[in-house]
């Protein structure tokens, strides 16, 4: 099989739109329990997302309201006439049990509840989840409580309660992100709609009283708009937990790539864990073992699972570890040979007789054993003919691009040409680096073709090592064997 | 419940004698030296005939934690005088620095020949289960931290990967005057040892330590085992 097509045809199993997880993310109707039409409070922050993106009905629930600005309130869900699929729940912590118990009567099987005051905050709390639990066990599914739920940009489903002009949402596109942290999901998913990057769904799942992450990347693992899962975690918190998620990672990873940036790696910062979402952070040291162990792909920090999702859902695996480098400038050819010899990729120098080719149609100064350094008169061209010449060659498995775009040889024109050396069949990541409107011309140009590019070399090399591992994993390195 | 296990509890022992930790291990297959439990010294010099010079002996007590800390270990004993001699001192020591120790008896074990030093440990994670970690032996690697973990069941694949995951694992392929080691033979006892703590979650503790590693292709050994049973 192709190492592309490995990536980007998974043996996704078709959605069965009755299952609860299904419902959570794709349900046809939405009551909101909670619904209020003040601005920016956590029911009207949800309430305005629902009410203008959501691709489906949706039910306002409010005994205060009847009827605002032309829109329905009903008294209770119970009065709502349809089927209700999923039902949103921000109401004071002390009311979720009783409403919780009406979604069930109305017969809705999944439940977000967003509202906070429960474990989290001491053993009052934890006692109403304890109440909460009894409510709901085996006769709904819960995902919280006190978290940010879900954020779906296919369908609009958005109980993230962090107002628009304060959080923009990502557009649609091949990243789904489970985060432990609802803050850190949110402001993540801004960061990503400012950079471009599709994020498809996004789940936070607060307490975890029902619905954990194993059944989140269960769902994920089967929803074929997603082609990476990238996962923030902070600790688990149920004995025995840790066993089942490292075999739903191990059966998620063999269908398509997962990054995770476990979070609480310190002996300091256990006690921070575990006040935040009342999950043991453990010794970091298993937690590392369980996802090499799964295959996962682990990440330092959130801004690097995203360089490297980026590439996992863009980028064919490569078949080996030899990278050609090209480069305009001298000094940034060696800090990604720094980066890449630190990550365990290679440079190879190319043969005598593929630099005679490449010297004749160079100028004299420019290096070609790799990195090949075109210099400050480098032009669209040159980047062509040596990507052309080197890259379809058994030398080198992946290419990494520097191009300063400051030179004036340079033209948007090179984006052209990088995004048809996809031909070849190997990973292209590329390097930008400036600030001016032509430099983030350039980037979006390859960033919309499917060319990820980066800031800086190590960044870069992080997402062609995170090609690199997923290709060992996936057997499709030349004589590796797995 | 495996009998050695059952009968530790039955005993209110929450801690394996070291001949039951050895008995455990070879119902696994898990190689260690020959070895014998004997009441006395005209037992040992029976046994050793069987067992083969050099050996060493140890006191076997529930009572005691460190043997060697009392004199309970006497190592590289080579004919049937330096055994009968090092009975009476092991005798007499225990007598002296840990009176209040029953002795159960004496393990006559056979010398290892001298190899890389590993250490495969075990613990019982409340959230994981039994996860196990392998290192090098010795000081050093307790300041460097140099270890590697996986959750059982372990697959061979990460055996192998485990132990390539050390900084030390160079010395396996050989330094120096060194001779390269029988990485092989471990991820067969790391994997086996998982199996062990599958079919017994009684066990909260284990240590196999030294394991030693002789040249490729002539095996590994657990030379010393420990057992820790969680008594609920």
């Amino acid at each position: 099989m192709e190492p592309q097509s490995q990536v980007q045809s998974d043996k996704s199993v078709e959605l069965t739109i009755t299952s609860p997880l299904d419902l959570l993310f794709n349900p046809r109707s939405v009551a909101i329990i909670g619904a209020t039409p003040r601005e920016n409070s956590v029911g009207g922050v949800i309430t305005k997302n629902l009410l203008t993106k959501f691709k489906g009905k949706v039910y306002l629930v409010n005994p205060r309201y009847d009827e605002v600005n032309g829109t329905k309130y009903y008294k209770s869900v119970l009065d709502v006439q349809d089927e209700v699929d999923l039902c949103v729940i921000a109401v004071p912590a002390p009311a979720v049990p009783k409403v919780t118990d009406e979604c069930i009567r109305k017969g809705a099987k999944v439940t977000i509840i967003i509202s906070g005051g429960f474990s989290e905050v001491g053993e009052e709390g934890a006692r109403l989840e304890e109440e909460l639990k009894k409510v709901a066990l085996n006769r709904i599914r819960v995902l919280g409580p006190n978290c940010i739920g879900v954020y779906n940009a296919f369908n609009g489903l958005d109980t993230f309660f962090l107002p628009e002009d304060r959080m923009g949402r990502p557009k649609p596109g091949p990243l789904a992100l489970i985060s432990q942290s609802g803050a850190v999901a949110g402001a993540i998913l801004d960061w990503a709609a400012r950079r471009n990057i599709g994020v498809g769904l996004a789940v936070n799942y607060g307490n975890k009283l029902d619905i954990n992450e194993a059944e989140l990347l269960e769902y994920l693992a089967k929803d074929s708009r997603v082609k990476v899962v990238v996962m923030y975690m902070e600790g688990l918190k149920y004995p025995g937990e840790g066993k089942k998620l490292l075999d739903v990672l191990r059966e998620v990873v063999g269908i398509k790539p997962v990054v995770v940036y476990k979070a609480g790696r310190t002996k300091a910062a256990s006690g921070a864990v575990k006040s935040h979402t009342a999950a043991l952070a453990g010794n970091y040291e298993i937690y590392r073992a369980m996802l090499r162990q799964a295959g996962v792909i682990e990440a330092d920090n959130l801004t690097d699972a995203f360089d490297m999702a980026k590439a996992l859902a863009t980028q064919p695996l490569p078949r080996g570890n030899r990278v050609l480098v090209i480069t305009d400038s001298g000094g940034m050819g060696i800090q990604s040979v720094d980066a890449l010899d630190t990550r365990g990729l290679q440079v190879p120098e190319l043969s005598e007789s593929l630099q005679g080719i490449l010297r004749k149609q160079l100028p004299p100064l420019a290096v070609t054993r790799n990195p090949i350094d075109l210099t400050g008169s480098a032009t669209d061209a040159m980047y062509k003919f040596v990507l052309d010449t080197v890259l379809p060659t058994s030398y080198v498995d992946m290419a990494l691009i520097i191009a300063l775009m400051q030179i004036p040889g340079l033209t948007i024109n090179l984006g052209n040409y990088i995004v048809e050396a996809r031909r070849f069949n190997k990973p292209i990541v590329v390097v930008s680096f400036g600030g001016n409107e032509y430099v983030a011309k350039f980037e979006s140009h390859l960033e919309e073709s499917g060319i990820p590019v980066y800031h800086a070399p190590h960044r870069a090399t992080k997402a062609l090592w995170a090609l690199y591992e997923y290709a060992k994993i996936k057997g499709a390195i030349r004589g590796w064997v797995a | 419940m495996n009998p050695i296990i059952a009968k530790a509890i039955e005993e209110g022992r929450y801690k394996l004698l070291e001949h039951e930790s050895f008995e455990l291990l070879r119902q696994y297959n898990i190689p260690v030296p020959d070895f014998a439990l004997v009441q006395d010294i005209d037992e040992a010099l029976r046994v050793v005939k069987d067992i083969g010079y050099p050996i060493a002996l140890k006191v076997v007590s529930p009572d005691i934690i460190h043997k060697s800390d009392v004199g309970g270990v006497i190592l590289n004993i080579s004919n049937d005088d330096e055994l009968r001699s090092a009975c009476e001192r092991i005798r007499s020591n225990i007598k002296e620095k840990a009176s209040y120790a029953r002795v159960s008896g004496f393990l006559v074990q056979k010398m290892v020949p001298e190899g890389l030093e590993t250490i495969v440990g075990a613990t019982k994670d409340p959230i994981f289960g039994h996860v196990i970690a392998f290192g090098l032996g010795g000081v050093l690697v307790e300041v460097l931290q140099d270890v590697s973990f996986r959750i059982v069941p372990v697959s061979e694949e990460d055996a192998r990967a485990m132990i390539r995951e050390i900084r030390g694992y160079r010395l396996f392929n050989g330094y120096r005057n060194m001779p390269a080691r029988d990485e092989e033979a471990v991820v067969y006892i790391i994997t086996r040892f998982s199996e062990l703590l599958s079919d017994n979650p009684n066990i909260v503790e284990a240590d196999l330590n030294p394991i030693i590693i002789l040249e490729r292709g002539k095996g590994a050994y657990a030379a010393d085992a420990r057992f820790i049973i969680g008594i609920s």
